[in-house]
């Protein structure tokens, strides 16, 4: 017994630097040779799902953009399956950016899905705004004149000559919002300042980290589901049945976390026997 | 492959290494990663809100091509063309916007603002600062208790008065759900009342809030684990990508570079530190 609580002690004093490596080689191993771990909607993904779904064709979407390339593993493949989703069901699509580095983001996503997989036409089909600096002010500016906000498209078209923003005012005209979302400003400005205040039904891809933050708007119903990080990613992928980047890097994900329990457990024991022996002598 | 895809993977990689050099310890490669980040990041930021916004929204509405003429405003903006076609070009900024002398206001806070880098006259900032944080305040008040005062109290709330729910569900809306959330609503505000202290009833019931708390805090912690080792996939999923023949495997030859030289520095670091205590 005092063999194995040397060792527990010993374990729980070696340098995190090995700590780091562990992990790297858990995350690098099952990147090379995935496993394949099964993937099961959770029902805040569902629910965005349905969302989409349940919308009649040809319904004016709004998907806005506010995330950078730190957080491009979670995000964009959330963006991408939206996107999928969107026009394979012939919704018309509007997007904009809060964040300065989603309009690249944006236009990668747009690039990959619109112009790539479904050839839809700029301006019918989709409407690419881009970026405004102004966060929450940028929501309400939306909310109340988009027109007076955005007079230029991305490609500095002008708005007026866009046939797909012919009758696109303000928010209240769109059917439906889906924000991707690393943090401020993002979901959150689009409940207080857009969702709520007009009605109009939201969605949101958060990343890992904002999961806690976001959840309550979504148990009171102030915001149709959400896609919690790249787990909810890849289940939406799943929901959508086109296997993409998330799903791949779920085996790594999830054997991660098994190692991090572990060494949570490992610290957890030698803080113990550390105290038991401390009270001991 | 064109050599700018190639030159691209090699500066990511090195980056991308160079940051992950720090878990190591904090080293030449970290530091000029993280410079570089911190000043394209300004660059780039400076660079978007100028194009997107101060161009086309505010000085696209000073001096629209619409309105363009021989006026005294006009040879104002003809001079500035002197400075920058680009910014400023001839005829007056075509973004589909009509003259709005209005947006004098903000073009003079916002010089206000920049005034702030001159000593003398730095007191000046103080207005456009003074007009973003009240705009802001008032902004953000009426969207937070909008939101997260009546929408949060009605979402508590509204799943007891509802006899259509079931009693007992693990993942979807149930009355048992919604006494949890009341009860973690209540005792939660009740740790954080401080007027009163913390004994019988009202200790019990905040030592209840606490446990609330601590679950709360342990998801989100749970999260932030998450979503770290989802960006570290990210990271090695792209190295993996560059190690390529396509790319020249730009990751192991500036892994090797990097190893050597933090092995040489490690080393002349020891013999240094021998010394010294001889």
């Amino acid at each position: 017994m005092k063999g194995l609580q040397d060792f527990i002690l010993k374990l729980g004093q070696i340098d995190r630097r090995w700590i780091f490596l562990a992990i790297a080689v858990v995350v690098f191993i099952p990147i090379l040779n995935p496993i394949g771990m099964p993937i099961r909607a959770t029902d805040t993904t569902k629910v965005v799902f349905d969302a989409i779904e349940d919308l009649p064709a040809n319904s004016k979407v709004l998907v806005s953009v506010e995330y950078s390339p730190s957080t491009k593993p979670e995000n964009h493949p959330m963006t991408i399956s939206i996107l999928r989703h969107l026009f394979k069901n012939d919704h018309k699509v509007f997007v904009t950016c809060l964040w300065p580095d989603g309009q690249f983001m944006a236009q990668e996503a747009l690039e990959e899905v619109a112009v790539g997989e479904f050839n839809k036409i700029y301006g019918e089909d989709y409407v690419f705004l881009g970026f405004r600096p102004g966060n929450e002010a940028v929501v309400k500016g939306i909310v109340s004149n988009i027109r007076k906000l955005y007079t230029v498209d991305v490609h500095q078209t002008k708005v007026d000559e866009i046939p797909l923003m012919k009758d696109v005012n303000k928010f209240s005209d769109f059917d439906f919002l889906f924000s991707s979302s690393a943090g401020f400003p993002g979901t959150i400005e689009w409940v207080q300042y857009a969702a709520d205040p007009t009605g109009v039904p939201m969605s949101s891809g958060v990343t890992s980290i904002q999961v806690n933050e976001v959840m309550p708007y979504v148990q009171s119903g102030q915001m149709k589901g959400v896609l919690a990080g790249m787990p909810g990613a890849a289940e939406y992928e799943a929901l959508i049945g086109q296997k993409g980047f998330a799903t791949s890097g779920m085996d790594a994900q999830s054997i991660a976390h098994l190692v991090i329990v572990l060494f949570i457990i490992l610290g957890n024991l030698a803080f113990f026997v550390e105290r038991q022996r401390s009270k001991k002598y | 492959m064109e050599t700018t895809v190639i030159l691209g993977a090699w500066v990511a990689a090195f980056l991308t290494l160079g940051i992950f050099s720090y878990l190591y310890k904090d080293n030449p490669f970290y530091k000029i990663a993280e410079h570089l980040f911190v000043g394209i990041s300004a660059g780039y930021w400076i660079s978007i809100f100028f194009w997107t916004q101060i161009q086309p929204n505010l000085f696209g509405r000073l001096w629209p091509s619409s309105e363009y003429s021989d006026s005294f405003w006009y040879s104002i903006y003809n001079g500035l063309g002197f400075l920058s076609s680009a910014v400023f070009p001839e005829g007056g900024i075509d973004k589909g916007h009509g003259l709005d002398p209005i947006y004098i206001i903000p073009l003079i806070l916002g010089v206000m603002m920049l005034l702030s880098l001159i000593p003398k006259v730095n007191w000046f900032a103080r207005w456009g600062i003074a007009y973003t944080v009240g705009m802001a305040a008032g902004l953000r008040a009426y969207g937070y208790l909008n939101s997260n005062v009546i929408g949060q109290i009605k979402g508590t709330a509204a799943n007891l008065a509802d006899p259509n729910l079931p009693f007992f569900s693990l993942t979807s809306p149930s009355t048992f759900n919604g006494i949890v959330i009341l009860v973690g609503t209540i005792t939660g505000l009740i740790y954080f009342y401080f007027s009163k202290e913390h004994k019988g009833v009202l200790g019990k019931a905040s030592r209840i809030g606490i446990y609330f708390l601590m679950i709360s805090f342990g998801a989100s912690f749970g999260f932030a684990v998450m979503g770290r080792i989802s960006l570290l996939i990210g990271r090695f999923v792209d190295l993996i990508k560059f190690s390529g023949s396509d790319y020249h495997h730009a990751p192991i030859w500036i892994l090797v570079f990097m190893l050597i030289i933090l092995g040489y520095g490690a080393f002349r670091d020891k013999g240094s530190n021998t010394t010294q205590s001889a």
